[in-house]
């Protein structure tokens, strides 16, 4: 019967319980979008930076992450054949590949601009990296040969395209300078900034000859082939390989984790006030409720009626409309999301302007399908409803019987 | 037996920092199968009254006692157990959920009462609605009924559950005076039949005409105690 009763009453204002509902589905539909759009960024950056920047695992000479924002070059692994080569005899490895990592100054002899050398192995990069199948334009290396591959985003401000040179200069290991005029053989699109934005990529034969490295990379970088297992595999390798240091993805994208955090913690709370909004509507939907029914609510505790019965009766009708909130602020979040999901929403405008805010994103960025977002978003907005509406109902059951039979 | 009684009961209200007094020491027995009228002008303590003997309010002095039991220091709990059991309510604006059926509204008390399987219940909410002479609206929400009829559903609602006393506080006021003969009639009637005992209050001669017991109070006092 309290369901019936509490499921009528809400309906004798059907103006007010309709504003108070859709606020709550709004607020509701807002959070899961933002979610999924969130997490979609987060997964997007995650498997950009495993793709395009670290690996599951990398390998670095004892010492190089102290200094890691300069990218020393007097910090190398100087014979990583040995360790390359244990790599690869490791069942869970699935390829491996090393790099050099190094300080340029990009120029067309009129504008320079600082950017980021990558000298990466032709013949295995691809084993770990999605460089190869990223070209825009223009091809690949085909082993080592005197030309660079230019993010997209460098191309266009230099205004160069494929068969264009640029100067490349630079510091070797010990420190003298270095000029190379390379000409460009393919443009990178990855939709990483890091490297659409700031990366020149050479062959990594042309980088250890012009970078005085000898034999030495800057690192080694490591595919498993259960990506779940890199902290086991990282601890292993700890133990297995002296003098170098070990770091999982995470470990090297920890900046970029915490501030993806913070960022979506800074939105929900932003989203957490919009909904506060929906909640204090709610509140006051049955707070009018008990004021224009204090006449029913005496009779009721007149005919015996308990105090917790009265409070169980205003809290479900706050909870019937956070349920009927949440059931349609799931399905219009459905609905929105399946553009999202299948289409995306393209931040490339902003992304430029905005400069590195950690996300790997350059353009479309899409949402997913966080199940359990909606899962939660819905328990949420029914339980939320029925703890806002506790107020009203306790002050509903504080009412003396005789009292409230006297209101006309 | 008495079902109901008053020993020197004292009731005042505190309005701000005064101090008003509304029963100054009122001893009254009502028996069991009674249909008692307290009448009286308006301010002379007959709804007070009605609220003690119906345990919505508790006396500032002296003792209410309800089918022999003291409840003048019960718990608000415990009060709306025995209002729960034993007692049924008729107001003067009828006071139906207007949101349910008026078999519905005559459930709702056996509902809180938890009695009765629902096949049960539904027997003996007809049964009272059919013996109120409005069995045919029980469908019908407080809404589309006139004020009679919807007093008929707050006389049903009262008796359902077979409570020892049915307390009525003025009940034909919002009536014309047709239907508010109509509501007394079936009243004494039900009191007849179901041997429940009936208080009213009521300042309308007409009415006081019906009681079998007239109470007459006047500012807090018993005026007048006499047997029709």
């Amino acid at each position: 019967m309290l369901f019936k009763l509490a499921f009528r009453n809400i309906f004798r204002h059907f103006t007010r319980t309709f504003l108070t509902f859709l606020a709550i589905a709004i607020g509701l539909m807002f959070m899961i979008i933002m979610d999924s759009m969130l997490t979609g960024i987060d997964q997007e950056s995650f498997d950009r930076i495993i793709n395009y920047e670290t690996g599951h695992i990398k390998i670095f000479d004892r010492g190089y992450r102290e200094d890691e924002e300069n990218l020393p070059l007097d910090k190398a692994i100087e014979e990583p054949g040995a360790i390359i080569d244990k790599l690869e005899k490791d069942p869970d490895v699935a390829g491996v590949t090393s790099r050099i990592n190094f300080r340029i100054m990009l120029s067309d002899g009129v504008d320079q601009y600082p950017a980021v050398g990558i000298a990466i192995d032709p013949a295995d990069d691809e084993s770990v990296f999605l460089l190869r199948k990223s070209i825009d334009k223009g091809v690949f290396f085909i082993g080592n040969e005197e030309a660079m591959l230019l993010g997209e985003g460098l191309a266009e401000d230099f205004g160069v395209g494929v068969g264009d040179y640029l100067t490349v200069l630079t510091r070797t290991k010990y420190d003298t300078y270095q000029a190379l005029d390379l000409r460009i053989k393919g443009i990178l699109r990855t939709e990483d900034p890091k490297i659409d934005w700031a990366a020149v990529v050479i062959p990594l034969g042309l980088g250890q000859e012009s970078l005085d490295m000898g034999k030495g990379v800057t690192e080694i970088d490591i595919k498993l082939k259960d990506p779940t297992k890199t902290k086991q595999f990282r601890d292993k390798l700890a133990k297995e390989i002296t003098g170098v240091e070990v770091a999982t993805w995470q470990d090297l994208a920890e900046d970029v984790m915490a501030i993806a955090e913070a960022k979506r913690g800074g939105t929900f709370v932003m989203l957490f006030g919009i909904f506060l909004v929906a909640l204090i509507g709610m509140t006051n939907t049955i707070l009018l409720a008990v004021f224009e029914r204090v006449k029913e609510i005496g009779m009721m505790a007149a005919m015996g009626m308990k105090r917790k019965q009265i409070v169980r009766l205003f809290m479900l009708e706050g909870a019937m409309i956070g349920l009927m909130g949440s059931i349609a602020g799931c399905l219009m979040a459905i609905l929105l999301n399946i553009p999202f999901v299948k289409y995306g929403l393209n931040w490339g405008m902003y992304m430029r302007d905005m400069g590195d805010i950690g996300y790997r994103v350059t353009g479309v960025s899409r949402g997913v399908w966080n199940i359990n977002m909606f899962v939660g978003a819905f328990i949420f907005g029914i339980v939320v409803s029925a703890l806002t509406s506790f107020y009203p109902a306790w002050v509903a059951s504080r009412m003396e019987p005789t009292e409230a039979l006297k209101r006309v | 037996m008495a079902i109901a009684m008053m020993e020197n009961v004292v009731k005042h209200y505190k309005i701000g920092k005064v101090e008003v007094p509304a029963l100054r020491g009122i001893s009254l027995s009502i028996e069991e199968g009674d249909f008692a009228s307290i009448a009286g002008p308006s301010g002379s303590g007959k709804t007070t009254m009605l609220n003690l003997f119906g345990c919505l309010d508790k006396p500032s002095g002296g003792r209410v006692y309800l089918n022999e039991r003291d409840v003048s220091k019960f718990s608000s709990n415990k009060l709306a157990d025995i209002r729960n059991h034993n007692l049924g309510f008729i107001f003067q604006t009828f006071n139906l959920i207007p949101v349910l059926t008026a078999f519905e509204n005559v459930e709702f008390p056996l509902i809180l009462l938890k009695k009765g399987k629902p096949k049960e219940r539904k027997e003996s909410v007809m049964n009272m609605l059919t013996q109120v002479g409005i069995g045919e609206l029980a469908k019908r929400k407080p809404s589309e009924m006139s004020g009679g009829q919807q007093q008929r559903v707050a006389i049903a609602r009262a008796l359902v559950k077979g409570p020892k006393v049915v307390l009525a506080d003025e009940p034909t006021a919002n009536l014309d005076s047709v239907t508010g003969e109509g509501i007394l009639k079936l009243m004494k009637e039900m009191n007849q039949r179901t041997k429940t005992t009936f208080i009213f209050s009521t300042h309308d001669p007409m009415v006081m005409g019906y009681a079998r017991r007239l109470i007459r109070v006047h500012d807090g006092k018993i005026q007048s105690d006499e047997r029709m």
